[in-house]
């Protein structure tokens, strides 16, 4: 068990640093010399409040979604629309903040709208359900589509409905301070969302692990037949697992639209839902090992845009995915090493043991 | 002008074409690629990339096929050989190939100040055939790469279900153990499968940048790859179900593309044509029925254990 | 003295859980028939994938008339004259019979006429009946085995490996199997038979070789032998005392399930099950014998309430269950085991615990505050650890850890307890060791002898007759009659088994 531990532990530390590195490397091809570049940043960030701040402020919605996938996986769903679910939801919170704002109390607003999000994004999800429970549609394809689908409504509203009063640009008009979730520290942007974040992640491990219905949604996810044959109705697992995978997604509308942004805007943080992914692959799916690596793709995230802002070094931005794209897949690379080391440890004690004898 | 519609739906179709065709041979093994669109951007960079440098499409598609097939390996080795998850690899990989090619224009190109342009290809007409009313500027009045898709629909038939080759690949798929108990590598044939799709996901990308819009950009491909890989489910893993939904695909495609261009905005939300193929992949996935899924789509197959 | 066909020396196989051979040497000449005797799980069929090339050998050689042979793919094995038919069958069933024989085995474009021909030609020179166009899915099991065979005898195979062969036929084609055994070694080929059936391998072998945890322990000529030898040999200890006889208590005790006139049938298709009746009294085990594939699984499936029913009722205590779920018959007090433990009834990487209450996930027993009550679910766990002797760390350890016979004690340990009326048991001692069966024979009886009402379902005509008082012979999905314990022979149940007529039918 410890040895296990340990791999798990060395295995995922090498993966990630294998991938910085790698990005590294591709920053000589611009004939930058990386160590500097990166010893900057790193120093920024830890003597740098209000950029330590946005570490976490960058790690709040992927938390979110994050959860939504790895809390689908469980159930042996795929849910890759988590983009489209929190875009849904981040057209609720604009719509219904900006209706509310100045009319009810801000902590009456927010309560309302992040109920609603959850709701909006949790609907996105459980039709997706529904159609993998009732018509067994490919559950993968059609969230990979509603993405596009909500994608395009978005672009539509904010080109018509929710366009702003000046009616220049395809946005909406900025909240009132009113509809603005509290700061958690000054003299940084972070807000109370990241709290609220983590708290829905330890909510998430408990339903899971603790709770009749997580274990059900769990059995479904490791043997559906087994699960269906003992009395457990999967049709229904798989509409309200989707329906917590969608509203965990859409929440993150709820901290992005009145966290951050305050407004909303095309193609706003386009890249949640992918990153969202290799996070709960990083995390196997943990609820709370999600937490950590949350953390570690947003201080990914603020690494990428100190270097694009490093006065004469100019680093492109798109540094940022080609790093959180290599630490992905040497992360998966490492779920085979660790298994290969625990087969051979295995055997070699086999091995020993038959010698003995 | 239902001509031009017809031809534009043909020239939409092409790509679509040669990512369902190669997704459906590699599924045939059991293999979902779902790195493939992953594929046909690094394939539409790779493209434009040979294309710029060397000013020859040609070798701008060859280039294309190598991004492709590089893509892929990497795909089949964490897959096949590290037996790593399908769609969850397939992801990264789509991930990691966005920010490749556009770190990589980047580290090529630098920030230019007008946006890089090629030639796109240009449409042939073949003689005679061209002159058919009605079927001649539909047909034969395209360009290269569509007339080669027109060569790789039957021999993709005749591969799969005429040959050896054929009856291995989709046993690959049924059932792996028989194919390991006959004495075939059935890792190796997962993986050449994989590496085809490479070849032809990465020309596939090529048509969007070096067929059609003649440059390159990070979201040209939107999705098409998923769409691609949704053909392949919705025409039951047939190349004869691919081209049907291919057309209907890329007929949805040039009709948004006409609605727009002749302002059918006023009418409808230019947004609703954007969104209609997707729209229409959710319906048909819904609709469809009767599934000939290989039996062992998505399973890593190790002998031990 | 003339070199050996086949000799294996020393060979060694370890797997990551458990060393599957260790030094095993033995050979095998032209024209004879090798058995190879074990429990399952001694690793046997372990040491014929090394032979055929499936996996590598760690340690070892493998000689070839007196040739040291490299065999690192099944490719190679073929190329020495080596055939081998797997247990559960590598045909891929969407395919037909011709393409599954001619698979890896044509160049370029197949002519499929002529290979028809050659299969059709191939299979009349066995006297083998096999439709060459037919999809293997619609086959019978007897006949998929025979394309099996004929998958081999295409490739002019010189020794045929087959792993455990008799598992899935009725005695009848057993014995035209052992027939054809006998005339294949005839012409100068030879045969390994794995198998843990002691009456085949006294029937059919020249010589045995018995194997027990992944050793050899035994090398002996069938005529020097005899079966109470080779179970001691194979077991490793004196063989296990037989099954209790059951007290007969004649009075007549109530019904508790009565199922009535059930149909299964998709629409357009022949039934799955038609025309089923029958009851199960309190105290009796009701037993259903079979060749596997006849409707059996479905039967358990309609009664557990995992199927439905076209036409007919089931009923409990005298109760209509037809329309109940699956979750409404378990609380009913209905237990159920079904066949295939690892994907019905199991979750692998979970923990015993966890699947102690897998059928009663929506009880409220189990739940403390909205919680788990985990304390409570682990008492209840560690006491079925105890009762039913399984072999388990505790009720955290995951279970795929556990052996197959103590993953289906904790089944059973559930099933009993959650059958508190009815126990539907579906072969529940499949691929398990002797001193398993005993184990679970033994408990079976004792919920008979509590008044519970059992009904076993099992392929093996041994189990049906040491536990059932009732037996109902299944064939294509219809009975072929229920008998009393004593109105069978195993020659007329075999008859039975084959659907030859009903006696006093024409």
């Amino acid at each position: 068990m410890n040895a296990k531990i340990r791999d798990m532990i060395v295995t995922n530390f090498l993966a990630i640093a294998a991938g910085l590195i790698l990005s590294g490397l591709m920053l000589l091809l611009l004939k930058i010399n990386p160590i500097p570049v990166f010893k900057e940043a790193l120093t920024t960030i830890i003597t740098d409040k209000y950029t330590l701040g946005d570490v976490f402020l960058k790690a709040t919605p992927l938390i979110f979604t994050a959860l939504s996938f790895a809390f689908a996986f469980k159930a042996n769903l795929f849910n890759i629309g988590a983009q489209g679910q929190f875009y849904m939801g981040s057209i609720v919170a604009i719509a219904v903040s900006l209706q509310l704002q100045g009319k009810v109390p801000t902590i009456v607003l927010l309560m309302i709208v992040f109920a609603l999000t959850m709701v909006a994004g949790g609907l996105i999800g459980a039709f997706i359900g529904f159609l993998k429970a009732h018509y067994n549609a490919n559950e993968f394809l059609v969230s990979m589509m509603s993405t596009y689908v909500v994608l395009a409504l978005m672009n539509y509203l904010l080109r018509t409905f929710l366009k702003e009063s000046k009616g220049e640009y395809p946005q909406t008009d900025a909240l009132t301070r009113d509809a603005w979730i509290p700061n958690l520290l000054d003299g940084t942007r972070l807000h109370v969302g990241f709290i609220v974040a983590i708290l829905v992640a330890i909510g998430v491990w408990i339903l899971l692990y603790k709770t009749p219905l997580g274990y059900r949604i769990r059995a479904v996810g490791s043997n559906a037949s087994a699960a269906e044959m003992s009395g457990i109705p999967s049709k229904k697992i798989y509409i309200i697992t989707f329906f917590i995978s969608g509203a965990l997604a859409g929440m993150a509308g709820f901290t992005e639209v009145n966290g951050v942004q305050h407004m909303l805007i095309q193609d706003f943080n386009s890249g949640i839902g992918s990153a969202g992914l290799g996070i709960a692959i990083l995390a196997n799916a943990n609820p709370i090992g999600i937490i950590f690596a949350s953390i570690l793709f947003g201080a990914l995230n603020v690494i990428g845009n100190l270097m694009g802002r490093m006065p004469g070094v100019n680093v492109p931005a798109s540094i940022v995915d080609l790093m959180q794209g290599f630490v992905m897949i040497f992360v998966i690379v490492s779920y085979f090493f660790r298994s290969y080391l625990e087969n051979r440890r295995e055997k070699l004690k086999l091995q020993k043991k038959a010698v003995g004898e | 002008m239902i001509v031009s519609l017809l031809s534009r739906a043909l020239m939409m179709s092409t790509p679509l074409l040669y990512g369902s065709i190669a997704e459906v041979i590699a599924e045939r093994t059991g293999m979902m690629v779902t790195a493939i669109e992953g594929i046909f951007l690094m394939g539409a960079w790779g493209g434009f990339v040979g294309t710029y440098l060397t000013g020859s499409a040609f070798i701008g598609i060859l280039m294309a096929m190598a991004t492709g097939t590089m893509t892929a390996a990497i795909y089949g080795i964490v897959c096949i050989f590290l037996k790593q998850h399908q769609v969850v690899t397939g992801t990264a990989i789509n991930i990691l190939a966005a920010g490749f090619c556009t770190y990589f224009q980047r580290v090529l190109f630098g920030i230019p100040t007008s946006p890089l342009k090629i030639d796109p290809l240009s449409q042939i007409a073949i003689p005679v055939l061209s002159k058919i009313p009605v079927i001649g500027p539909i047909f034969f009045y395209q360009n290269s790469l569509t007339y080669l898709v027109y060569f790789i629909i039957p021999l993709s038939y005749f591969l799969l279900f005429r040959t050896s080759i054929g009856l291995i690949i989709r046993s690959t798929g049924e059932n792996p153990e028989a194919v390991d108990v006959a004495g075939i590598n059935v890792n190796g044939v997962r993986f050449v499968v994989v590496l085809l799709a490479g070849v032809m996901g990465g020309v596939a990308g090529a048509f969007y940048s070096v067929g059609y819009l003649g440059m390159f950009t990070t979201n040209m491909i939107g999705g098409r790859g998923w769409i691609a890989f949704a053909i392949c489910f919705l025409g039951n893993w047939n190349p004869k179900g691919a081209v049907i939904g291919t057309v209907v695909f890329g007929f949805t495609e040039a009709i948004a593309i006409y609605m727009q261009s002749i302002g059918g905005g006023s009418y409808f939300p230019n947004e609703l044509f954007i969104a209609l193929p997707y729209i229409l992949t959710i319906v048909l996935t819904v609709c469809r029925k009767n599934f000939n899924v290989p039996a062992k789509l998505g399973v890593a197959y190790s002998k031990e254990n | 003295m003339e070199a050996p066909y086949f000799e294996l020396r020393n060979v060694s196989k370890y797997f990551a859980r458990v060393v599957a051979n260790k030094d095993i040497s033995f050979s095998i000449g032209h024209g004879e028939v090798v058995a190879l005797l074990g429990e399952n799980g001694a690793g046997k069929s372990t040491v014929m994938k090394i032979l055929y090339g499936l996996y590598k050998a760690d340690e070892g050689q493998i000689f070839m008339e007196g040739k040291e042979q490299k065999i690192n793919s099944p490719k190679d094995a073929m190329a020495l004259g080596i055939s081998m038919i797997q247990q559960h069958f590598s045909l891929v069933p969407a395919h037909t019979v011709t393409e599954n024989i001619i698979l890896g085995n044509v160049h370029g474009k197949i002519d499929y006429e002529a290979c028809k021909k050659t299969v059709k030609n191939l299979a009349q020179q066995y006297g083998f009946d096999i439709p060459v166009d037919a999809k293997v899915s619609d086959l019978a099991v007897g006949v998929q085995q025979k394309v099996e065979i004929l998958k081999a005898l295409y490739l002019d195979a010189k020794l045929l490996i087959m792993d455990e062969p008799t598992a899935v036929l009725t005695p009848q084609e057993s014995e035209k199997l052992m027939e054809f055994v006998k005339n294949y070694t005839k012409k100068g080929n030879s045969v390994i038979f794995i198998t843990h059936k002691l009456k085949e391998v006294m029937e059919v072998a020249d010589r045995i070789v018995v194997m027990r945890n992944g050793i050899l322990c035994g090398n002996l000529n069938s005529k020097e032998t005899n079966e109470i030898e080779l179970a001691r040999k194979m077991i490793g200890k004196d063989i296990v005392p037989a099954e209790r006889k059951k007290e007969d208590t004649k009075q007549e005790k109530e019904v508790k399930l009565k199922v009535n006139r059930i149909l299964v049938q998709k629409k357009g298709e022949l039934p799955i099950l038609h025309d089923i009746s029958f009851d199960i009294k309190a105290g009796e085990i009701f037993g259903i014998a079979g060749v596997s594939g006849n409707g059996q699984d479905e039967l358990c499936e309609v009664i557990s309430g995992a199927r439905k029913v076209t036409e007919g009722e089931i009923l409990l205590n005298d109760e209509d269950i037809t329309k109940l779920s699956i979750q409404e018959r378990i609380e009913k007090g209905m237990g159920y085991v079904p066949v295939d433990r690892h994907r019905d009834a199991m979750i692998m990487n979970m923990t015993l615990s966890e699947n102690m209450m897998l059928k009663t996930s929506f009880n409220k027993k189990w739940k403390k505050h909205g919680l788990i009550d985990k304390t409570k679910l682990d008492a209840y766990t560690k006491k079925a650890i105890e009762d039913y002797m399984i072999k388990a760390p505790g009720p955290d350890a995951e279970a795929k850890g556990l052996s197959g016979g103590n993953q289906q004690k904790v089944i059973l340990a559930r099933e009993v307890d959650n059958g508190k009326e009815l126990l539907i048991l579906n072969q529940p001692t499949r691929g398990l060791d002797l001193g398993a069966i005993n184990n679970i024979h033994t408990a079976v009886l004792e919920e008979r002898n509590k008044g519970k009402s059992v009904l076993l379902v099992s392929t093996e005509l041994t189990e049906i007759f040491d536990l059932c008082d009732r037996i109902a012979v299944i064939y294509k999905g219809g009975f072929m009659g229920i008998y009393n314990h004593d109105e069978l022979t195993t020659g007329k149940i075999g008859l039975l088994m084959a659907g030859y007529v009903r006696e006093g039918e024409v």
